[in-house]
C-alpha cells in the first residue's frame, strides 16, 4: 500500500480534526462549566463564517484581520448570549437549557436562511488557489492556515485554564459548583466566560474555514451533531478529551473515507458514540469528578 | 383534571360530541384538504402525545420520536413490498420493531443520565436518516420505496375494505389516534401516571418509596415508540411512499413546539395545540422560514417565562382560584 | 375543546369550496406549482421559479394566452412528500388551479402523481430524474403526469458513445451524491458502458452538503482512473472542485460537470481543460432563442441561468402552448393538448411526448479546452 496515500489521508484527518476540537471544546467547556448543552454552536460557528465571507467580499479586509475581527465579536456575543439568555437558567432543569438553545439554533439558522438563502458562497483569497507541497503530499495553504489557528487557540485555551486564576475558577466550578461557590468563586463571572470562550473558538472555527468550504446557512446544522458525539466520546465535560477525540474522529474519518465506501464515513461519528456509550459510559477520558 | 362533583359526566359527554364530530367530518364535507389536514393531525397528535408522555410526564428529553416514526414506516413498507406481509401483520411489526429499538437505546443511555440519553436520543434520530439515506441495499436509499399498495382490511364478517380514498385513510389514522390517545390516558390517569409524574418531579425521593425509576422510564420509551412506530406505517401507506425524508429534523422542532405550548404533562393542551399547530400553520401560509424562527422564539420565550404552556397556565390559573378565600363566614363577635 | 374549532373551520370550507372555481373568460389562468423553496436545495427551487415567472411574465407581455392574463401560484414542498401531499391536496381542492408544476425532487413527484390522476388534473414535471416517473406514466399508467427533461440513461448513453469512439471509455471511476440524481447517474453509466462491454472501476457516494471529500478524492487519485465521472451539484460541486484543484487534479473530469459553477480561477488556470460533459442545457448553446432567454433572464435576476432555470422555463412555455392550444383552458384539455404537443425547443429542436409521456430533448455535450467551454455535439437522447 501506497505509503503517500496513507500519509495524505493522515494529514487531512489531522486538519479536520483540528477543526472539530475547536467545536467540540468550546462546547465541552460550555457543558462543564454550566452543564448546558449548546444546541446553537454549529450555528456560531456558520455565523463566524458568514462574517467573515462579508469582511472579505463586501469590504475587502485581509485574511488575518477577518480572524481577528470575527473572533472578538464572537467573544462578545457570547458574552451577551450568556448575560442575555443563559444567565436565567443557572443551572436549572438541563431540559430547559436544551430547548432554550434549541430555540435559539432555529432562529439564527432559519434567519439566516431568510436573509441570506441557501445560495452557496465561496470566499476567495489570495492564497485560496495555493498549495504547500512536500513530495507526494499536497496540503492547501487555507487549510495549513486553519491548522495553525487551531493549534494556536489550543495553546491559548491550555494557557488559560491552567495558568490563570479566572481559568482555574473554571476548572473548579466544572469540577463541584457549591463547592466553587463555598470558596467564594462566582459562578456568574465564570460562566460568562466560559460562554465568550466557547463561542469565540466556534466563531474562529468558521473564520478559518470559510475559505476552505462552501459558506451557506446550513453548515452548521452538520458539524454540531458531530461536536455532541465527539464530546460523549471524549467524556462530557472534559475539554482535553473533546479535543483528542476530536482529533481521532478526524483522522478516522479521513482513513475510513480512504479505504471504505464514502457513505459510512458520516455515520461514524455515531456509531462510535455509541459504541462508547455501550462499554465505557463515562466517556474515554472520563468526566473528572462530577458525574 | 379535577371537576366539580355535579359536573363529572360533562368532559365524557364533550369527548363523545367530539369524537362524533371527528368522525363525521368526512360525511359532511368532501374537501380533500381538509381531510388531509386530518390524516396529518393524527400522526403529529400521536408522535407528540407520545413525547408528552415521555418528557411531559415523565421528564426525560427525547428527540426519538422522528425516528420511531420513521422506522415504523419503513418497516411497514419493507415487509409489504418485499416480504409480501399482510398489511396488519406489518404495522404490528412495524410498532413492535420501534418500541424494541426504543427499549435499546433508552436501557443504553438511561445507564449514564438524563443528558446523556437526550444526545443519544438525538444521535439516534440523525442516525437513522443516515441509514436510510446509505445502506441502500435495505432502504433503497434517497429514492425512498415508492408506489406502497393499496392496504386491504380484512374485516370480521368477510368484508373487505379498500384504503383507497383520503376519507378512508382519514378514518384509519384517525381512529389508530383516537386507540393512541385513550391509551395514553389511561397510563396517564393511572398509578403508571402518578409514578411517572413523582419520577419526574424528584427522582431520588420517587425511589425511596420504591418506585423502579429505570422501569418507567423504559415503559413510558417503549410505549411512545410503539405508538409512532405504528403510526408511521399507517402514515407512509397514505403517502404511498417512504423515502429519508421521514426522518426530517423539521418533524422534531415541530412536535417539541407542540407539547411546548401545549404544556409538559397536560394531555389535553397537548392534543389542543396539535391541532391548532397542524391547521393555523397552513392556513397562514407563512414562509417555512419565517414559521421555524416563530417557533424558535416561542421556545425561548417559553423556556424563560412559560415552562407550563398553555396547558401549566391554566392549571395555575385553577389552583389561584382555589386559593381565593371563599366569602368568610359570619364573624361571631367576641 | 378543538373538535369545535375543526369543526368549524370545516364548515367554512366546505361552504367556500364549490364557489372557488367560477369559468369567467376574464379571470386569470392559473397554474399551481410546488418546489422546495426552503431547505437544503431551495437555491434550485429558487431558480425554478425564476424560470418559470420569466416565463409567464413574457406571455402575459404578449396579450396572455386565450385572452387572458395567466398567473402561477408557488407553494412549498421543502422537498419533503408529506408537505408535498398536504398542499397540492389543498391546490386540487379549491379547482382554481388548471395544471400543477413541479420540478426537482423525484420522490415529491411521485407522491404527487396519484393526486393528481385522482383529481384530472395535468401535472408537468420538469427536473426531477427517477425514471420511475416516465416509466409510470402515459400509455397503460399515469396519464395526467408528464416528463420534461430526458433521462439521464439516455444523455449518458450519449456521451459514453462520444468518449468510446475518442477510446476513453473504459477505466472511468464514479463519484457522485447519494441521491437518486447521483443514483440514476451511476446507473445510467453502467448500462452505457455495459452495452460496450464496460464497467465502471469504482463506484463512490457521498452525503449531500459533505464538506470534505479529501479522503475519497485521494482514494481516487490513488487508484488512478482514466476519467472521473462526477455528479454534484451546488455547494458540494464547489467543494469538490476546489479540493480536486488542492489535490493536484491529474485526472479528466466527466459525468455532469457544472462547467458554470467552476470557480473562475479554476476555469482560466486550464486546469479542467480535458474536461467532457454532457448536460440538458447549458447557457452558452448559440441558439437565438436562447440567447435572448439568457439575456433576459440575467436582466431579470442578476444571475444567470442554470440548468433548472432552463428547464423550469421551457417546460411552463410548452405548458402555454398546450393551454393555447387547448381552447378552454380546462384541465382535461389542457391534458390533450400536452399529449399532442409539437413544441419548438430552445435548442432548436422539435419536442414532443412520448407514449410514457416524456420528451426526449437534445443533450449537449461539450468540452472544456483552453480555460473555455466548448460545445462539441448535441445528441438525441
Amino acid at each position: 500500500m501506497d505509503v503517500s496515500f496513507f500519509v495524505q489521508l493522515l494529514l487531512n484527518g489531522i486538519v479536520i480534526g483540528v477543526i472539530y476540537a475547536l467545536i467540540a471544546m468550546g462546547l465541552s467547556l460550555i457543558f462543564g462549566v454550566l452543564e448546558i448543552v449548546n444546541f446553537a454552536h454549529g450555528e456560531f460557528y456558520m455565523l463566524g463564517a458568514m462574517l467573515a465571507y462579508f469582511l472579505t467580499v463586501n469590504w475587502g479586509f485581509g485574511y488575518w484581520a477577518t480572524i481577528v475581527i470575527v473572533t472578538v465579536v464572537a467573544l462578545m456575543v457570547g458574552y451577551v448570549l450568556y448575560e442575555g439568555l443563559l444567565a436565567s437558567l443557572r443551572g436549572e432543569s438541563f431540559e430547559r437549557s436544551i430547548l432554550l438553545t434549541l430555540g435559539l439554533s432555529m432562529i439564527l439558522q432559519n434567519g439566516a436562511v431568510f436573509f441570506f438563502t441557501t445560495t452557496p458562497k465561496m470566499m476567495e483569497t489570495p492564497f485560496s488557489y495555493s498549495n504547500v507541497v512536500v513530495g507526494d503530499l499536497r496540503v492547501p495553504l487555507a487549510r495549513l492556515f486553519a491548522l495553525g489557528l487551531g493549534l494556536a487557540a489550543f495553546g491559548a485555551l491550555y494557557f488559560i485554564l491552567y495558568r490563570t486564576r479566572v481559568g482555574k475558577a473554571m476548572r473548579g466550578v466544572a469540577q463541584n459548583r457549591d463547592a466553587a461557590l463555598m470558596v467564594g468563586i462566582d459562578p456568574r463571572a465564570v460562566s460568562r466566560l466560559a460562554v465568550a470562550i466557547g463561542i469565540g473558538l466556534s466563531g474562529l472555527a468558521g473564520a478559518a474555514l470559510a475559505p476552505v468550504y462552501a459558506v451557506h446557512p446550513l453548515m452548521g446544522f452538520s458539524f454540531v451533531f458531530k461536536a455532541f458525539a465527539i464530546i460523549i466520546i471524549g467524556g462530557l465535560g472534559n475539554v482535553s478529551g473533546a479535543a483528542i477525540a476530536a482529533v481521532m474522529l478526524g483522522v478516522l474519518e479521513s482513513l475510513a473515507g480512504g479505504f471504505l465506501p464514502l457513505a459510512m464515513v458520516d455515520a461514524l461519528a455515531f456509531v462510535s458514540m455509541i459504541a462508547v456509550l455501550l462499554l465505557r459510559p463515562q466517556g474515554l477520558f472520563g468526566r473528572g469528578v462530577r458525574v | 383534571m379535577r371537576v366539580a362533583a355535579g359536573n363529572r359526566w360533562l368532559p365524557a359527554a364533550a369527548v363523545t360530541v367530539g369524537l362524533v364530530a371527528l368522525f363525521a367530518l368526512p360525511q359532511v364535507t368532501g374537501n380533500e384538504y381538509v381531510l388531509a389536514l386530518g390524516a396529518s393531525f393524527a400522526a403529529m397528535s400521536v408522535l407528540s402525545g407520545g413525547l408528552n408522555l415521555v418528557y411531559g410526564y415523565t421528564g426525560l428529553l427525547s428527540f426519538a420520536q422522528v425516528g420511531f416514526f420513521g422506522i415504523g414506516g419503513y418497516a411497514a413498507a419493507l415487509l409489504v413490498t418485499e416480504q409480501d406481509w399482510p398489511f396488519w401483520a406489518a404495522i404490528a411489526a412495524a410498532g413492535i420493531s420501534a418500541a424494541l429499538v426504543g427499549l435499546l437505546i433508552g436501557y443504553s443511555s438511561l445507564r449514564l443520565s438524563r443528558h446523556a440519553f437526550a444526545i443519544v436520543s438525538l444521535s439516534f434520530a440523525l442516525l437513522c436518516m443516515i441509514v436510510a439515506r446509505d445502506w441502500v441495499e435495505l432502504t433503497r436509499g434517497s429514492m425512498g420505496i415508492p408506489g406502497l399498495p393499496t392496504p386491504t382490511v380484512n374485516l370480521p364478517g368477510g368484508w373487505r375494505w379498500r384504503v383507497v380514498q383520503p376519507a378512508d385513510f382519514y378514518y384509519l389514522l384517525m381512529g389508530f389516534a383516537v386507540i393512541a390517545h385513550a391509551l395514553i390516558y389511561l397510563v396517564v390517569t393511572s398509578r403508571l401516571g402518578r409514578a411517572m409524574r413523582a419520577i419526574k418531579l424528584n427522582e431520588a425521593l420517587a425511589q425511596s418509596q420504591g418506585i423502579n425509576p429505570l422501569s418507567y422510564k423504559l415503559l413510558a420509551i417503549a410505549l411512545s415508540a410503539l405508538l409512532a412506530g405504528i403510526v408511521g406505517g399507517l402514515f407512509v401507506f397514505y403517502l404511498t411512499i417512504v423515502d429519508p425524508s421521514i426522518f426530517d429534523f423539521y418533524y422534531t422542532e415541530t412536535t417539541l413546539i407542540m407539547v411546548i405550548l401545549g404544556g409538559p404533562g397536560s394531555f389535553w393542551g397537548v392534543l389542543a395545540s396539535s391541532a391548532v399547530l397542524t391547521v393555523v400553520p397552513d392556513m397562514l401560509r407563512f414562509t417555512t422560514d419565517l414559521r421555524m424562527v416563530l417557533y424558535g422564539v416561542v421556545l425561548i420565550v417559553a423556556m424563560i417565562v412559560f415552562p407550563g404552556g398553555f396547558g401549566g397556565w391554566l392549571q395555575r390559573r385553577r389552583i389561584a382560584r382555589w386559593r381565593r378565600p371563599r366569602a368568610p363566614a359570619p364573624s361571631v363577635a367576641p | 375543546m378543538f373538535s369545535r374549532r375543526v369543526t368549524i373551520a370545516a364548515t367554512i370550507l366546505a361552504i367556500l369550496a364549490p364557489s372557488a372555481f367560477a369559468q369567467s373568460t376574464t379571470d386569470p389562468i392559473v397554474i399551481g406549482a410546488s418546489t422546495p423553496l426552503t431547505g437544503s436545495v431551495s437555491h434550485f427551487g429558487q431558480h425554478a421559479r425564476w424560470g418559470a415567472e420569466l416565463a409567464i411574465a413574457e406571455a402575459n407581455a404578449k396579450g396572455g394566452v386565450l385572452g387572458r392574463k395567466i398567473e402561477i401560484d408557488f407553494q412549498d414542498n421543502r422537498c419533503n412528500p408529506a408537505e408535498a401531499v398536504k398542499s397540492v391536496t389543498q391546490m386540487l381542492a379549491t379547482k382554481k388551479y388548471v395544471a400543477i408544476f413541479d420540478g426537482l425532487c423525484s420522490s415529491v413527484a411521485l407522491a404527487i402523481m396519484p393526486l393528481v390522476e385522482r383529481a384530472g388534473v395535468p401535472f408537468i414535471v420538469a427536473n426531477a430524474s427517477a425514471t420511475s416517473i416516465a416509466e409510470k406514466s402515459g400509455v397503460g399508467g399515469n396519464k395526467w403526469t408528464f416528463k420534461v427533461n430526458p433521462t439521464d440513461a439516455s444523455m449518458l448513453d450519449a456521451l459514453i458513445g462520444w468518449l468510446d469512439k475518442a477510446g476513453k471509455a473504459g477505466n472511468i471511476a464514479y463519484l457522485g451524491e447519494d441521491t437518486d440524481y447521483g443514483r440514476a447517474g451511476s446507473a445510467g453509466l453502467e448500462a452505457a458502458l455495459k452495452k460496450r462491454n464496460q464497467k465502471l472501476v469504482m463506484v463512490d457516494y457521498y452525503q449531500k452538503g459533505a464538506a470534505d471529500f479529501t479522503s475519497v478524492l485521494t482514494k481516487i487519485k490513488a487508484k488512478k482512473p482514466g476519467l472521473l465521472a462526477l455528479y454534484a451539484i451546488d455547494a458540494d460541486f464547489v467543494n469538490t472542485i476546489r479540493q480536486w484543484y488542492s489535490l493536484g487534479g491529474g485526472i479528466p473530469l466527466t459525468g455532469r460537470v457544472l462547467v458554470d459553477q467552476v470557480p473562475k480561477e479554476i476555469m482560466a488556470s486550464g486546469f479542467l481543460d480535458g474536461t467532457t460533459s454532457v448536460q440538458p442545457y447549458d447557457p452558452s448553446v448559440d441558439t437565438a432563442a436562447n440567447k435572448a432567454f439568457v439575456e433576459a433572464f440575467t436582466k431579470k435576476y442578476n444571475e444567470a441561468p442554470m440548468l433548472i432555470s432552463f428547464e423550469s422555463y421551457e417546460t411552463i412555455n410548452i405548458l402555454i402552448d398546450a393551454i393555447r392550444r387547448s381552447g378552454d383552458a380546462s384541465p382535461a384539455a389542457i391534458r390533450d393538448a400536452l399529449a399532442s404537443t409539437k413544441y419548438k425547443s430552445m435548442l432548436d429542436t422539435t419536442i414532443e411526448f412520448d407514449a410514457n409521456n416524456l420528451i426526449h430533448n437534445n443533450a449537449i455535450i461539450f468540452e472544456i479546452k483552453g480555460g473555455k467551454v466548448v460545445i462539441v455535439g448535441m445528441s438525441k437522447t
